[in-house]
């Protein structure tokens, strides 16, 4: 079952170093899929160091990461946390500044701004107190639970350790996010990962776009933290939680459709996919769960015959965030802007019946993971160019229907014949309660970072 | 809004900057209060940063940019634009966010000025430039001393050392990207063709 | 027909000739780029940058006015604080209504000044324009340059000072080369009509 969802192992023996590359990176997210993210402070040098030391044991590598396993941890470092551990300045000087910054004063970059301003997020964030996060992914509760217990087991044990947050996500009726869709469907291809793409996906991008040390898309290796051994097959991890305002959704697709297949259709057209994950390419009329659940289909389409955006709007979420063959308007390079998804939904399933303002504010929403060997600079201009307007694509003000911060009397445009559908006063609904960069170490840098001295 | 006490301060400290001005100036200053005082008692556009370097008004951001030639230089850019009749739109066109590009040769050719008015911010696509049109951005920049290379990790330096950003800067319409006063220019004419035809 | 391509024949071996001792970059760029460089070069379409009028290039309507004048004594430090003071607020600009874009920029070490602007149509046009609308608000920005005349914008002897200044450029680009001011002013206002009529009927 894995093998069909990752993708065929290739004929080409993977030229990364799967040993040394974190799990997360390259497996993917299960299907059920269970887990946890826990979130610690480190109050004392030695403390995180033993820490570090004792659940390497238990981090897991990407070797045969396209095989069924049963649990996996990961383990990420904020700029905070590499300060907590004693890393050398000269080590720390090497980072980029985003990172080194945090993404709280990222937030001009990142056009956090308004409600997803970082003086409104939780009070966990945004103030460098989260040093080292964890990431437990599970394809059953059993086994989740078992690697979640061993996590604790360790950073209980150490009084130089606080747990700041453990929040569980998954365990979702069909898997479905807290708006009430299958996701997480499309992912970049990674030259010399071990598989081949997926039908779709395209062709496979240069490995060092995603994990540091290998050559990018123009040649070189990007910029990579120093000393060799930190740096080397680690990566940058953003994470991003956002809060499902599920009644304001609901109200939206009420107001703007007057039947059940209207409001389905506007659904789709705000993402690109049906609910299942069957895309409007491929599925113009009706939804296709088949089509949806089948990873060999579901991502089977470009935009060549859709020009208009007649299809997939232009300004539909998966349109966005991969626009593929579009012809945007101005010069992209669309492969140096992918990030590796692990998303994750938390709190209660999605309500097709809430509707009310109290609904809104029901914990319950995403948590976006993404990763790359530059996840800051990407995230950066995804948020300016491809999120927070229309331009690159055409569509002048507008924005992200699902993670986009609306103002009052926003647009979302729906091309199609013989006069478009423009419909006033879209809402945000997902606003963004907190967040983070974070590096992954290679599991080397992990052993280099608990042996420091000093 | 400034309030009138603002806009008096703002227009005493006109006077008192031009104390020393060529009497031409200080002339024309007295003539033109009316006009700054309306000026003045209106919220400004603000000019922003438009990234690491340049100014920005509304979408619209200027990049100003003085090289010293490399030897040899000034005669082979000469030659490349003259075999492109002066008109870079081949190139331009793709890039899709520029409103306009200069090339201006000064100090006896030891010296090119390269101005452009476009969209967004500064750096924001340069790697989308380096992977898309390499060659082209190279054959122009080997003119310039010292450039390494549109490649090298050292180009974007290159091009901050030498871009100053400009003091004053106005757009006419600092809202309308190239690709929305494009899509104005359909929809205007699509327009003028529906109104042909029922008139 | 055959007298243009021998001449672009001519262009592309002088410019090959020029690029034998350029850095390698340049060199290898050159040969990568050259087939559509060829075809750019013949293209028909491709309008050769026309004169301005009495000095700079035109595209179109559009033309460029681009100066570099030598700041007279104090006056570096006057037209720095006046911009500040204007805030990008340049109404005169607004006024004249047949300019595009414009920018001051201080070279230099604040010796000198570029000046650099996007306007409609001919250069004596311009200049009148300019004149007759806003002179006295140019004559607070430019009597802070070496050599203004006296009378300033209302001095014969300005436009001769204007052109004294200005540097031709060797490439000219313009995105909308047909467009000026008052077309791309109709055009939004046509499409913000457009936009609402579509949504009563959509």
């Amino acid at each position: 079952m894995a093998n069909s969802v990752a993708g065929d192992p290739s004929t080409h023996a993977p030229t990364i170093d799967l040993q040394e590359i974190q799990a997360t990176v390259l497996r993917l997210r299960p299907a059920p899929y269970f887990g946890s993210h826990v979130a610690l402070r480190i109050n004392d040098v030695r403390a995180g160091r033993e820490l570090l030391r004792r659940l390497i044991p238990h981090v897991d590598s990407a070797a045969n990461w396209w095989k069924p396993a049963s649990a996996w941890l990961s383990i990420v470092i904020s700029y905070p946390g590499l300060e907590a551990l004693g890393v050398p300045q000269t080590s720390l000087a090497s980072f980029p500044e985003a990172f080194r910054v945090g993404m709280a004063a990222r937030s001009r970059e990142l056009r956090d701004e308004g409600v997803n301003d970082p003086k409104n997020w939780e009070p966990l964030f945004g103030n460098g107190q989260i040093h080292i996060g964890l990431n437990a992914f599970s394809d059953s509760e059993e086994k989740w639970r078992h690697v979640i217990a061993t996590a604790r087991a360790q950073y209980e044990a150490l009084s130089g350790v606080s747990v700041l947050l453990v929040q569980d996500f998954g365990a979702q009726p069909g898997d479905l996010n807290s708006l009430g869709y299958k996701d997480g469907i499309d992912q970049p291809p990674i030259e010399g990962s071990g598989v081949d793409p997926l039908p779709g996906q395209g062709r496979p991008i240069k490995a060092g776009e995603f994990i540091l040390g290998y050559p990018g898309e123009a040649g070189a290796p990007l910029p990579m933290p120093q000393p060799d051994i930190l740096g080397r097959n680690g990566t940058y991890v953003g994470f991003r939680k956002y809060q499902s305002r599920v009644g304001a959704f609901n109200r939206f697709l009420q107001a703007n459709g007057s039947t059940e297949a209207e409001r389905e259709l506007l659904a789709a057209k705000l993402v690109g996919r049906w609910r299942s994950g069957a895309p409007l390419t491929l599925a113009p009329d009706a939804d296709n769960p088949d089509l949806g659940a089948d990873p060999r289909r579901n991502n089977n389409f470009d935009y060549a015959n859709d020009p208009h955006g007649r299809q997939i709007p232009f300004g539909a979420h998966i349109r966005r965030m991969n626009p593929r063959d579009t012809q945007l308007t101005r010069l992209t390079d669309v492969n140096i802007h992918r990030v590796i998804r692990r998303g994750t939904t938390f709190g209660k399933p999605y309500d097709p019946n809430a509707l009310s303002e109290q609904d809104d504010q029901v914990p319950r929403g995403a948590i976006f993971l993404f990763i790359s060997a530059k996840a800051m600079a990407t995230m950066e201009f995804l948020q300016q160019e491809w999120i927070s307007e229309g331009n690159f694509i055409g569509i002048g003000e507008e924005r992200d229907p699902i993670i986009g911060r609306q103002e009052e009397g926003a647009i979302f445009t729906i091309p199609k014949q013989p006069v478009r559908r423009r419909i006033h006063g879209i809402e945000t609904f997902n606003v963004l309660r907190g967040g983070e960069y974070f590096f992954m170490p290679s599991i080397s840098a992990l052993n280099w970072l608990a042996n420091l001295s000093g | 809004m400034a309030t009138q006490h603002d806009v008096e301060q703002k227009i005493q400290q006109f006077r008192e900057l031009f104390a020393d001005a060529p009497e031409i100036g200080k002339k024309a200053l007295e003539n033109a209060l009316h006009e700054l005082r309306s000026q003045t008692s209106e919220l400004p556009p603000p000019v922003e940063s438009a990234g690491r370097v340049g100014a920005r008004l509304g979408k619209v951001s200027e990049l100003t940019i003085i090289v010293p030639l490399a030897p040899g230089g000034a005669k082979r850019l000469r030659a490349f634009l003259r075999l492109l009749r002066g008109n870079l739109s081949q190139g331009a066109n793709k890039v899709g966010t520029l409103h306009t590009m200069r090339f201006v040769f000064f100090d006896n050719d030891t010296r090119l000025l390269f101005a452009t008015a476009y969209d967004g911010d500064w750096d924001t696509y340069i790697d989308d430039f380096v992977a898309k049109i390499p060659d082209y951005l190279d054959i122009i920049d080997s003119s310039w001393d010292g450039w390494p290379g549109i490649r090298s990790p050292g180009a974007k330096d290159y091009l901050v050392k030498h871009q100053i950003t400009a003091e004053g800067w106005y757009v006419a319409y600092p809202d309308l990207t190239v690709a929305e006063i494009q899509r104005l220019q359909r929809i205007g004419k699509a327009v003028d063709e529906f109104l042909d035809k029922i008139g | 027909m055959a007298q243009e391509r021998e001449t672009v024949a001519d262009k592309i071996a002088a410019v090959r000739e020029v690029y034998a001792d350029a850095p390698e970059v340049g060199r290898v760029g050159l040969e990568k780029m050259m087939a559509e460089l060829q075809a750019a070069a013949v293209d028909h379409a491709q309008q050769r940058a026309a004169s301005a009028g009495r000095t700079g290039l035109r595209q179109g309507k559009v033309s460029e006015l681009t100066s570099i004048v030598t700041f007279a004594p104090g006056g570096a430090k006057r037209l720095r604080v006046l911009l500040k003071l204007l805030g990008g607020n340049f109404q005169g600009a607004d006024k004249v209504g047949t300019l595009h874009d414009m920018r001051f920029v201080f070279l230099d070490n604040d010796t000198r000044l570029l000046f650099a602007t996007t306007y409609d149509g001919d250069w004596d046009t311009y200049i009148d324009d300019f004149s007759t609308k806003i002179p006295d608000a140019l004559d607070v920005l430019f009597s802070n340059m070496v050599g203004y005349p006296p009378k300033g914008m209302r001095d014969p002897a300005i436009k001769d000072w204007i052109a004294g200044n200005q540097i031709t450029a060797d490439a000219w680009y313009v995105a909308s080369p047909n467009l000026t001011v008052p077309e791309v002013r109709r055009l939004e206002k046509v499409g913000a009509v457009v936009d609402e009529f579509l949504d009563k009927i959509g």
